[in-house]
């Protein structure tokens, strides 16, 4: 072999050691693209949509790809986020103080967390099927609290919690013209992202979630309690799909009994667009998050291109399978 | 042997019973690890070797007998009852994660934290110095700390197990069929492993189907045949050949 090629593989290699870094390629590549050929989109207001539309997916984007790390799955996020948004718009419409509504929503978001690790971990079902059944009955839960019906905010004045929650900033969005789309979901996406980075490649509990993904025998002979550290991700994965339904709720101020269908196939998507594998124990939630917001850019920038919704579905199932394709590429030996 | 303290043995398992529903896996099997001695457990698949161990490691609990540990009456609940007595394990197939660097194995659940804020932050640096110079220690070079398991060969991974054993002041190590899957060059030093173990004070338990590998490092074997205990042998007691027809039940010694 030629010292050329000698070097490219072991460039690959490396670059198979850091799968965030071909997401953050991709990324630029969209990135790019659209600048070239969306009219509009390197404009404060579309780059600020990408955010925006980015962070309440994004903060369930974390939770799963976390979730994943450690080895198991969550598809009833998006259940659970509705359960979450219903449990906050009726306790607050009962006159609930929001600040109580909040705690509330977001404990009963952490209960159904912790019946997924308990039912996983206990019984030893495969997470899959295992949220596949929760989602099915969380999403009933969330019909049944509804009576099956939309729930909406309607008292004249919003409580402070929506604006701390989801509020517009407008100082910022009106240094634009025309105005930015900042919200404060994005603030609280890139703070989560940052504090739950941190703690996953810097703390005990980081170093035991990929332990417990990579090889939970080994995890175990070491001490590592295994079982305890999947369903305090579950429970972690839940309440942050929770979070992410009451910021969706302090928007739009509305909440129906489909709302979050189809969030967990993202979430499992963008992680796995972001390096994160399917079978447990390697990603990082930065590729984690490139992988939300090239999502977030591809759904925008095809919008700005006058393309129909469908189009977006079918570039985003095409990356996802070239993204984990170039991954097992990179990682070959030879 | 003399009341001396250190004549206790490290180990002494007593008619250990162990049935998994209606099979009898261990059938009344005694144990005894001698202080620095190597002993090697022999036995043919299914003769309770591993299920054993596992009473041992906290794995498993048993359904009767008693455990003693340097001469105290002990209970091993789980493996973090019996590494906190100092039984250190080597897994042939679950002592590392591969996904992993090397100082995140070797420093797997008893990682090393400094404060900041509400957090115990991982102290990463002191780590892969103190992951470098320990397994230097013990004559392991590595390359670099933070380089990922899966890039080891099969013999570095288990010296790195062994060494992560010896660092963290294991009193018994025990070592389950840790060259099944070695080449020739990397079992001698798997086996150098071993001897060292032993002269820095520790003793051994060293499980292996290969009775050319138990006869390079052993002071003592034990042998079990179907969840019973065949019996005791020291090493200039028995030949290869006879080794080879009490693990097979062809004739008693």
């Amino acid at each position: 072999m030629s010292t050329l090629t000698t070097n490219l593989v072991r460039f690959r290699h490396r670059l198979a050691d850091m799968p965030e870094a071909v997401t953050l390629i991709t990324f630029v590549i969209v990135f790019l693209f659209f600048s070239l050929a969306a009219a509009n989109f390197l404009t404060p207001f579309a780059l600020t949509n990408v955010l925006t539309f980015a962070s309440v997916n994004g903060v369930v984007v974390l939770g799963v790809a976390m979730l994943m790390i450690s080895g198991e799955f969550d598809l009833s996020v998006g259940a659970t986020l509705a359960v979450a948004g219903y449990v906050f718009a009726l306790s607050i419409n009962a006159g609930t103080a929001p600040l109580v509504a909040m705690l509330f929503a977001l404990i009963v978001s952490a209960v159904l967390g912790l019946i997924n690790g308990l039912i996983v971990t206990q019984s030893g079902i495969p997470s899959f099927i295992t949220t596949l059944g929760t989602m099915l009955a969380y999403r009933g839960i969330a019909r049944a609290i509804g009576g099956g019906d939309m729930a909406s905010f309607t008292a004249a004045e919003k409580p402070i919690l929506f604006t701390v929650l989801n509020g517009t900033i407008d100082p910022l969005n009106n240094l634009f013209d025309p105005a930015a789309n900042f919200r404060v979901s994005t603030i609280w996406f890139a703070v989560l992202a940052v504090v739950l980075s941190l703690v996953l490649m810097r703390t005990r509990y980081g170093n035991w979630t990929f332990a417990v993904g990579g090889n939970p025998g080994a995890a175990r002979a070491q001490g590592v309690n295994v079982n305890r550290v999947k369903v305090l991700n579950f429970i972690l994965c839940a309440t942050l799909a929770g979070f992410a339904g009451l910021i969706q709720f302090s928007h739009r101020l509305s909440i129906d009994p489909l709302r979050g269908e189809g969030v967990e196939l993202v979430a499992v998507a963008a992680s796995v667009i972001g390096g994160v594998s399917l079978s447990g124990g390697v990603g990082t939630l930065v590729g984690a998050t490139l992988g939300v917001l090239l999502l977030s850019m591809l759904e925008q920038g095809l919008v700005l291109m006058h393309l129909p919704i469908q189009v977006f579905r079918a570039v985003a199932g095409a990356i996802l399978i070239l993204s984990v394709a170039i991954n097992t590429y990179m990682s070959r030996r030879e | 042997m003399s009341s001396n303290g250190n004549d206790t043995p490290v180990v002494r398992m007593e008619n250990i019973v162990k049935r998994f529903g209606t099979v009898t896996a261990l059938d009344g099997v005694d144990l005894t690890v001698n202080q620095q001695e190597v002993l090697c457990l022999l036995g043919d698949n299914g003769a309770g070797k591993s299920t054993l161990i596992k009473i041992l490691t906290g794995v498993y609990t048993p359904t009767s007998g008693q455990i003693y540990f340097e001469g105290k009456p002990v209970q091993i609940r789980t493996p973090a009852d019996a590494r906190a007595l100092g039984i250190e394990t080597v897994y042939q197939d679950l002592a590392l994660v591969n996904l992993m660097s090397i100082t995140r194995n070797f420093f797997l659940g008893r990682e090393l934290v400094h404060r900041l804020g509400p957090f115990n932050w991982l102290d990463v640096k002191e780590m892969d110095r103190r992951t470098h110079d320990a397994l230097a220690d013990v004559g392991i070079e590595i390359r670099s700390p933070g380089e990922k398991v899966e890039k080891l060969s099969g013999g570095e991974r288990q010296s790195i197990a062994i060494g992560r054993a010896l660092h963290f002041g294991a009193r018994l190590l025990i070592l389950d069929e840790p060259t099944s899957a070695l080449s020739v060059a990397e079992t001698r030093k798997v086996l150098t492993y071993i001897t060292n173990a032993k002269e820095r004070g520790l003793s051994v338990i060293f499980i292996t189907h290969n009775m050319h590998h138990a006869r390079m490092v052993a002071d003592r074997y034990t042998i079990l045949r179907q969840g019973k205990l065949v019996g005791n042998y020291d090493r200039d007691d028995v030949t290869q050949e006879d080794l080879a027809d009490l693990i097979m039940g062809v004739r008693e010694v």
